[in-house]
């Protein structure tokens, strides 16, 4: 039976490094998600996301569980992806490429579990409107999308109320929307 | 949208799944019968499948053994104590709790102010004066302070180099005890 994300903290917060290594795997790729959603480069998504885990590490004995893991966790890769954009140097159209190369692959566009977006453009004008969201509309928008979090969720995370959410959430889709208005 | 434009944000949080039952129900009945709210909900619903879409595709070609792997080492690695201790401090005093920091030298000097009306000589046995002298800007204007403990007494004066000035001699007269 799968252990709980409570239970595994609690292992951990005893010393158990393998329930650490399975929050690891649990939340890796979801981790990594709302980073580059910020960050737009995978590098440093990654690097930010280690980051991410390291600290939470350091920090679970003091975990009161007064929030969800997930909660917490994304908490913590939010700020830190936000300080990192605020001094992100890297290029980056880096993740454009990234996406570039991708469509450029049969095999993996095969794999692609979005297949049905085969416009390219609309990936790109995508990906160049979420970088003209501020950091705190990017980072609502890409909880939502990524995680399906609800608004109190998201407002735990970024630090905010639930109507903030809403409007921040609103305004994001609506320049998205504007931008991407030929594609959509 | 004729009528509907306050509808947009109804939609937006039925499909976050932020309306009850009852709201819900109402603008499914509502989206059965007006084109353009059905419209706004496929527009919406594509953006989001668009933007799960781009970031899905590019976590699924990460590799995360290698990831595991360093995060592993990092939380393994003996760090020195002086990383130690600017993590400690980074993470009691973030930059947010730093904006306190201002206010409250600013409370501890005048408490430290305050200490010397109430205990004179506090600051070392026998003490009855202090006195300094500081430039107090480029043009050789300076202020002498002194302060006598016995009689509370504190004398300022504000005076000004001569050596090559020439303006501002009004302005260098010694003002005389301030109080």
């Amino acid at each position: 039976m799968e252990l709980t994300d409570r239970e595994l903290v609690q292992q951990c917060q005893a010393g158990e490094m393998s329930a650490f290594q399975e929050l690891v795997s649990r939340y890796q790729q979801k981790v990594y998600m709302v980073i580059l959603g910020l960050l737009h480069n995978r590098e440093d998504a990654l690097e930010v996301a280690q980051e991410t885990f390291f600290r939470a590490y350091r920090k679970i004995s003091g975990f009161q569980g007064g929030s969800s893991f997930y909660t917490w966790l994304y908490r913590i890769a939010v700020n830190l992806a936000i300080d990192a954009q605020r001094r992100q140097k890297r290029n980056p159209l880096d993740f454009r490429e990234t996406m570039d190369d991708l469509l450029e692959s049969q095999d993996e566009a095969a794999r692609d579990p979005f297949a049905d977006l085969h416009d390219k453009e609309l990936r790109e004008k995508l990906i160049s409107a979420i970088n003209d969201l501020t950091p705190e509309h990017k980072a609502v928008i890409v909880l939502r999308t990524i995680e399906g979090l609800s608004y109190k969720d998201i407002g735990e995370i970024v630090g905010c109320s639930e109507g903030t959410v809403m409007s921040r959430l609103h305004y994001a889709r609506k320049k998205l929307q504007d931008k991407l208005s030929a594609f959509l | 949208m004729n009528g509907c434009e306050d509808k947009t944000a109804s939609i937006e949080r039925w499909l976050d799944g932020e309306l009850s039952g009852a709201e819900s129900e109402s603008l499914r009945a509502h989206l059965a019968a007006c084109a353009e709210c059905s419209e706004a909900r496929r527009r919406l619903e594509k953006l989001q499948s668009a933007l799960t879409g781009v970031l899905l595709a590019e976590a699924q070609r990460v590799d995360f053994a290698p990831f595991r792997r360093a995060v592993q080492l990092r939380v393994n690695e003996k760090r020195p104590w002086h990383q130690e201790a600017l993590d400690w401090m980074h993470d009691a005093f973030p930059v947010s709790r730093a904006a306190w920091v201002v206010p409250a030298l600013i409370v501890l000097l005048l408490a430290v102010v305050s200490l010397e009306s109430y205990l004179p000589g506090w600051r070392g046995a026998g003490r009855n004066a202090f006195a300094t002298v500081d430039s107090i800007d480029a043009y050789g204007r300076n202020v002498a302070l002194l302060r006598e403990y016995d009689t509370k007494t504190t004398v300022i004066w504000l005076y000004q180099d001569q050596e090559g000035e020439n303006e501002g001699a009004e302005e260098t007269a010694p003002a005389g005890p301030a109080f």
